[in-house]
Order: C-alpha cells, then sequence, then structure tokens
C-alpha cells in the first residue's frame, strides 16, 4: 500500500494500538479546542482546560512516558498562549517540586540504612502474639512513621517485616490468604492514613500548602498536624475493626511465627555509629520542617538533608540518580504549573461556578454539603489519578468552592489519602500489591468498605472537631 | 529454529509448558520460557524496584521468580534440561539482568538445544513482540487469553509463527488437522505439521473447504504437492474435502482431540486489522490448540 512494506504497515498500527489513547486525548482536545469559548472565560483559560482535559487521559492512561506527558502540558501552555516561556518556567520550578525531589531522594538514603529489624522489633514489643493486634501495631506504627518520612518510604520499610511474618506463619500461601490481606492491607492503609498528618506526610499537602500561599494564606507544621492528626488517632482503630472484619484471618494467635521473627531480626546486622548518625540528620530535617519550612520551605529543607547525607558519604549519587524517578518529578512540576495557569486565567473560578451552579445552590444552602462535593471527587479522582496529582490539578478549583480557602485545601488534602479502591493509586498500594500476596480484587472489595467509613468519618471529624478548635 | 514459550502462573501453564516442550523437542530448538509480569505504573515504578530491593535483603524473591522456578523444576522432573551441575535446584543467582526489566538463566537442555529463562514486566503483546524481534524466534506458544483482542493482537504484532494452547490434554491428543487451500506457503505449513506429528507419533487429517464462492473447485498444484509430501513422510494421514464456509467447517471438523495447524492469513496487516481473517476467526472460536504458521 502506497510502496510501503507489510512489515511497516504492521509496525504502524502496533504503534497505533500502543498509543490509542494518546490519539484519542488528541482528537478529544482538538474538538474542545474547536468549541466556542463560554461566557465568563478567557480564551487562555478555555486553553488551560482543554490541555488540564488531555493530560488526565494521558496520565490515567500513560500511552507515552511520563516525562513525555510533562513536555506535552509544558509546551502546549506555551504553544497555546496560556501565559510565556518565562511565566511557564517560573511556576514549573517550586517548593513543591523541590519537597519532592527531595522526599524521594531520603526515601533512597532511609530504606538503605537497616531501620527495618528495629522496626519489626518495636512492634512486636508493642503488640503481643495476638493476629488483631499485630495488624493493629503494623497500621499504627505504618501511619506514625508515613506521617513524617512519607508513605512510599514507609511501605517498603514495613512490607518485607510482614511478609516475613506471613511466611513464618505458613509457607504455603495459599493457607494465609487472610492473615497475608490482613498484614499487608494494614500497612498500606497505614501509609496513606498516616500520610495526611504533617505537610511532610506527602507530596499533595506541600502542593496544596503552595497553592494556598499564592492566595497569601500560610499554615505552620505545628498548624497542620494540629488540624490533621487527631483524624489519623480516629481512623486507626476503626479501619483496623474493618480490616479484621473483612478478611477473618486464618489464625488468631502467631506465637511460633513472632519467635521466628524475633530471632531472625536478632541474627541481622547491629546498628552502626553511622546508622544512628543518619537518623539523627533526619530528626535535624524535621526540626528545620517544624520551625522553618514557613520561611524556607519544605522542599529546600528536605534537599537541605539530602545535602547533608552526600557531604557525609551516607549515600552515593549514582545510588539516589539510579532510585529516584526524575521522571515523576517533572511530571509534578508540569502539573503545578497547569494548575498554577488554571488559577491565573481564570479558568479555576469557572470551573468551581460550574460545579456551584450544577448543584444549584446546594452547595451554600445544604449544610456539609460542600464537604461531600470535594471528598467524593477528590477521592474518586485520586483512585484513577496519583494523589499528588489530584491535589495539583484539583487544588486550584476547590479553592474556589467556598470562602475559607484554609479549611477547603485542608479537606482537598485530606481527602487525596483515600486512594484505597485500586492497587495502582498510590504508591504503597501499588508496593503491597507488588509482593503478589493480595489480588487487584482484594483491594476493590476492602478499599470499598475503608473508604466510605473514611468519608463519613472526615464528614464529621471536619464539622465536628475543626470548629472546637477554632 | 527458537521457540519461544510464554508462561504466566504455576497454575495454569502447566498445558502449554507440556505442548510447548513436545513441540520444541519434535524440531530440536533452542527454547526460551518467559515469564511477563504485571506492568507497574510508571508513577511508582521506581519506589516498586526500591522496595523489591529491600525485600531481597529479607530473602525474597523479586515477583515472578517463582513461575521460572516452577517452570525450571517442572523440567527438571521431566528430565527436559541437564541439571547435573545445579546440585542445589533453580540456580537464582545464575538470573542476571540483560538489558532492561529483563532477566535471563541459561540452562543445558536434553531434549532440545539449549533452555533459557527469561523474566520480563510489562505490556504482555509489546514485551513478547519485543522478545520475538530481540531473539529472533520461529514459534511464539502461549496459553489462550480470555481477552478477546489477545488472539488478534497475537497474531498481528507477532512477527512469528503462533502456536495457543487451548485445553490441551496430554492423554488424548490423538490428530493433527491441516485445513489446507491454494495459498502461498502451504509447503512450509505441511512441514510444521509433519513435524510435530512425526514427534508426537500422531497421524494427520488433511481437510480441504471448498469455498461456494470460489469458482476452481478442483484441488491446484500446491495441495497436491503438500499431499504428495506427507505421503513421503510416511505419516498417517486422512484426506477429507467439504463444501461450505471454511471457518464453520474448520470448527465442526476439530474435535476435542486434535490440534489444528493453519497458514497465517495473506492479506495486508491493514486488511487484516479492519476484516479480521479465517486463521483469526478460527483461533477465536475452536476450543483446541492452534498452531498459526507465518
Amino acid at each position: 500500500m502506497l510502496g510501503f512494506s507489510n512489515i511497516s504497515l504492521s509496525n504502524f498500527l502496533f504503534w497505533a494500538t500502543q498509543k490509542k489513547w494518546f490519539i484519542y486525548a488528541i482528537f478529544i482536545g482538538f474538538i474542545l479546542t474547536l468549541l466556542p469559548t463560554p461566557n465568563g472565560l478567557s480564551v487562555e483559560g478555555k486553553t488551560s482546560i482543554v490541555i488540564l482535559f488531555v493530560s488526565l487521559i494521558l496520565i490515567i492512561k500513560e500511552p507515552i512516558p511520563l516525562p513525555a506527558i510533562a513536555i506535552f502540558m509544558l509546551i502546549s501552555q506555551i504553544y497555546g498562549g496560556v501565559d510565556n516561556v518565562d511565566g511557564i518556567a517560573k511556576s514549573f520550578m517550586s517548593d513543591a517540586v523541590f519537597f519532592i525531589m527531595g522526599s524521594l531522594m531520603l526515601a533512597v538514603v532511609i530504606i538503605r540504612q537497616g531501620w527495618d529489624s528495629r522496626i519489626a522489633l518495636g512492634i512486636l514489643k508493642i503488640t503481643g502474639n495476638k493476629t488483631s493486634g499485630i495488624a493493629l501495631g503494623f497500621l499504627s506504627i505504618s501511619a506514625i512513621l508515613a506521617s513524617f518520612i512519607g508513605e512510599h518510604t514507609v511501605a517498603a520499610i514495613m512490607l518485607p517485616i510482614g511478609m516475613t511474618l506471613i511466611r513464618f506463619t505458613s509457607s504455603d500461601i495459599s493457607k494465609v490468604k487472610n492473615l497475608s490481606a490482613v498484614i499487608l492491607f494494614s500497612i498500606a492503609y497505614g501509609c496513606l492514613i498516616g500520610s495526611i498528618g504533617t505537610p511532610s506526610g506527602g507530596g499533595r499537602n506541600v502542593i496544596m500548602i503552595n497553592y494556598l500561599n499564592q492566595s497569601d494564606i500560610s499554615i505552620s507544621y505545628f498548624e497542620w498536624m494540629i488540624r490533621t492528626y487527631p483524624f489519623i488517632f480516629l481512623q486507626i482503630p476503626i479501619v483496623n475493626w474493618v480490616i479484621i472484619k473483612t478478611f477473618k484471618p486464618e489464625y488468631r494467635i502467631l506465637d511460633s511465627s513472632i519467635r521466628k521473627l524475633v530471632i531472625k531480626v536478632a541474627r541481622s546486622r547491629s546498628i552502626t555509629g553511622r546508622n544512628t548518625l543518619t537518623v539523627f540528620i533526619f530528626f535535624l530535617i524535621f526540626l528545620g520542617w517544624v520551625f522553618f519550612s514557613e520561611k524556607f520551605g519544605l522542599g529546600t529543607i528536605a534537599l537541605t538533608g539530602v545535602f547533608l547525607y552526600l557531604l557525609g558519604g551516607f549515600v552515593k549519587w549514582s545510588d539516589l540518580n539510579r532510585n529516584t524517578h526524575w521522571g515523576v518529578i517533572i511530571l509534578f512540576g508540569a502539573t503545578i504549573s497547569l494548575g498554577t495557569s488554571i488559577r491565573s486565567t481564570g479558568a479555576a473560578m469557572w470551573l468551581a461556578d460550574q460545579i456551584l451552579y450544577f448543584f444549584g445552590g446546594l452547595i451554600e444552602s445544604v449544610p456539609f454539603f460542600s464537604d461531600v462535593v470535594v471528598i467524593v471527587m477528590t477521592t474518586g479522582m485520586s483512585n484513577v489519578l496519583s494523589s499528588s496529582a489530584t491535589v495539583a490539578v484539583l487544588g486550584p478549583i476547590t479553592l474556589n468552592l467556598v470562602p475559607n480557602m484554609l479549611d477547603i485545601g485542608l479537606l482537598t488534602a485530606m481527602a487525596s489519602s483515600f486512594s484505597y479502591f485500586t492497587a495502582v493509586a498510590a504508591p504503597a498500594c501499588t508496593i503491597v500489591y507488588s509482593s503478589g500476596m493480595v489480588k487487584a480484587k482484594d483491594f476493590i472489595r476492602i478499599g470499598f468498605r475503608v473508604g466510605m467509613v473514611s468519608i463519613v468519618l472526615l464528614i464529621m471529624y471536619v464539622n465536628i472537631f475543626w470548629p472546637l478548635i477554632k | 529454529m527458537k521457540i519461544l514459550i510464554a508462561i504466566g502462573s504455576k497454575e495454569f501453564s502447566k498445558p502449554t509448558l507440556n505442548l510447548g516442550m513436545k513441540v520444541a523437542q519434535a524440531f530440536n530448538a533452542k527454547t526460551t520460557i518467559i515469564d511477563v509480569g504485571e506492568k507497574i505504573s510508571e508513577f511508582s515504578s521506581q519506589l516498586v524496584e526500591l522496595a523489591q530491593d529491600q525485600m531481597e535483603s529479607w530473602d525474597f524473591d523479586p515477583p515472578g521468580v517463582d513461575v521460572l522456578e516452577w517452570a525450571f523444576n517442572y523440567l527438571s522432573e521431566n528430565n527436559l534440561i541437564d541439571v547435573t551441575q545445579l546440585e542445589t535446584g533453580f540456580p537464582k543467582n545464575r538470573l542476571i539482568e540483560d538489558g532492561e526489566d529483563r532477566k535471563m538463566v541459561y540452562l543445558s537442555g536434553t531434549v532440545c538445544e539449549d533452555v533459557n529463562l527469561i523474566l520480563r514486566n510489562g505490556d504482555i503483546i509489546s514485551e513478547l513482540r519485543d522478545e520475538v524481534q530481540y531473539g529472533k524466534y520461529d514459534v511464539t506458544i502461549l496459553g489462550k487469553s480470555r481477552k478477546r483482542n489477545m488472539s488478534h493482537d497475537l497474531l498481528q504484532y507477532i512477527n512469528s509463527s503462533v502456536l495457543i494452547v487451548n485445553n490441551y490434554d496430554n492423554q488424548k491428543f490423538d490428530k493433527i488437522l491441516l485445513p489446507l487451500n491454494d495459498a502461498d506457503g502451504m509447503m512450509k505449513v505441511a512441514k510444521y505439521a509433519i513435524r510435530v506429528a512425526m514427534a508426537l507419533d500422531v497421524g494427520i487429517d488433511i481437510f480441504t473447504v471448498i469455498n461456494k464462492k470460489s469458482l476452481n473447485q478442483e484441488r491446484s498444484y500446491i495441495i497436491k504437492k503438500v499431499i504428495k509430501l506427507i505421503r513421503r513422510s510416511g505419516v498417517q494421514f486422512t484426506n477429507e474435502e467439504k463444501e461450505g464456509e471454511v471457518v464453520d467447517q474448520i470448527i465442526k471438523k476439530a474435535d476435542k482431540n486434535k490440534i489444528i495447524v493453519m497458514k497465517a492469513s495473506n492479506m495486508s496487516p491493514i486488511k487484516r486489522y479492519f476484516k479480521g481473517s479465517v486463521p483469526l476467526s478460527v483461533m477465536n472460536e475452536s476450543d483446541v490448540p492452534i498452531l498459526i504458521v507465518k
């Protein structure tokens, strides 16, 4: 056909099949561009919404590599006249991007330090030998650690501990399916629950702080904790109960497996002075976040920690370079840049108005209705998109929904942690899923229950607890 | 001759490995057994790798190694590989990184040339296509997927002959069904059928469907040549002609104890993509193993 060989035609068809979502997205984007600009929306605003829509399809379906999606988001903003080159470049690099970069690098350092065996001992000392107590221990420790050092780091540290305990209970995984689910979901969901506790718990928190700062609203590390941390303690026992009730574990007591785990941990390498020093440096980073993040930014402090680890030879640059996903960092930079454009072009305000119009005054007249809308929207999106990308995209819109930007901003960040339904949305869930011990359908089964409970709890929490502390 | 056998799990891949190794034996082929692990979202891929490094320090194998270990044990128990130099079973320490997202272990074959075990991760069609291009395989063997598009994609994009193992029962299998037409390349198909029939000691049912649309109802020169070739090989065969729709007749003829060996469509990739083809329809509708020769 037209001089093309069968092999080249077959290669082209294969490319088109693999990239079909890219082709669909561009086609939809083209059609949307041709539609007339709605009243009240600027041409730049409309273009930024079209780019957002196309980018969302690309991020969810991943037909092209993430860095390519990021480049598409940046160049299409410039070619589409949303902003000039300097404006896009400026919004591309922010403290939130510094934080995501620093947090991914800190994860590499922390995971390599052998803290896992000490954590394992700590959990077993606290929890005793009952399965429900052990699950509660995994859930609580994961949540508390994740609130400071990030969900992905904690999931990577905790997973082998949980898997070892399961293996010591039975080498035949089919005989301990429910126990596996209880332990592994306690780890994954613990990480998600904890990630909202402090600004350093997840990139999405820093992204939200970034957007709040753009609206001249600031919140300190402590203030954030006061507003969000009690919710972690509220969720832990309830989620633990839901997990145990959903997957009734095959064994109620794990006596011999715990003894085997203690012996294994005792035989593992002991903590060295250098390991202790890494903990001390991390403690300094934590103090920096608490006391200086408003002045210097969380990202700058995280990168200072990375600098100290490199300076002290605690980690090699080659190791950081190999294990840091630069594509993800570039993508978050581009998503935040697009979010900033959506805000500055007035598109965020227009989209917020459309949501208000759609619900016909219910948001203003029915109590809690705006909370329900924001939580459902954020939860839905964070289960198909990454939670950080959800906040980067939805943040500018939800901040325009109600007058109290701080409350709605915190609510959006908190709801973005509800990515319980799928194995792919949150890194903690993907890490646990990669063990092969839990199935995708398990996520739907337990995720629906935990998700619904969490949504109800969050609505009650923000409407009962927040007014009290104000 | 090079053969690629794709396996996916201990539960479902035994018939695939069983028939695949028999075909490999028939051709004395260099054989590679591949497990393609699930695609991980790019968002978390690096973090998952970091977590897997951590798991290895607690003596956990990366996902997929257990499937390769199962395949190794199967080959070993059936004396299909030489394990005299391997004292401790599956040599995990010899599973070496060989390119991005590709791990490999070399083993010494007994009934066929060397056997390699490979672990890859990603989209199955994409990974198999890459592997076939990289290793220049002649036949790709895999189990039938529940996804309907899978058969289409395999025929469309994998540049080798494809054997789909469907409801294969080693004990009951007794015949090869060879649907013939007068298209080019039929001699190659016949040679494949003869090799498999001779190795497995079964006969061949030659089957020609005369389509009403086709004006030429006489067997062509090519078909005569094929029959002559089979007769000379000494393989027992029957020859039957039927009138009707090609796909319907082949499906009717292919009962549970047969393996269908047929030729891939000669249509252009574009036509095949939109219109489908006879081999694709037979593959989708039949519930027996089918080898499509390209």
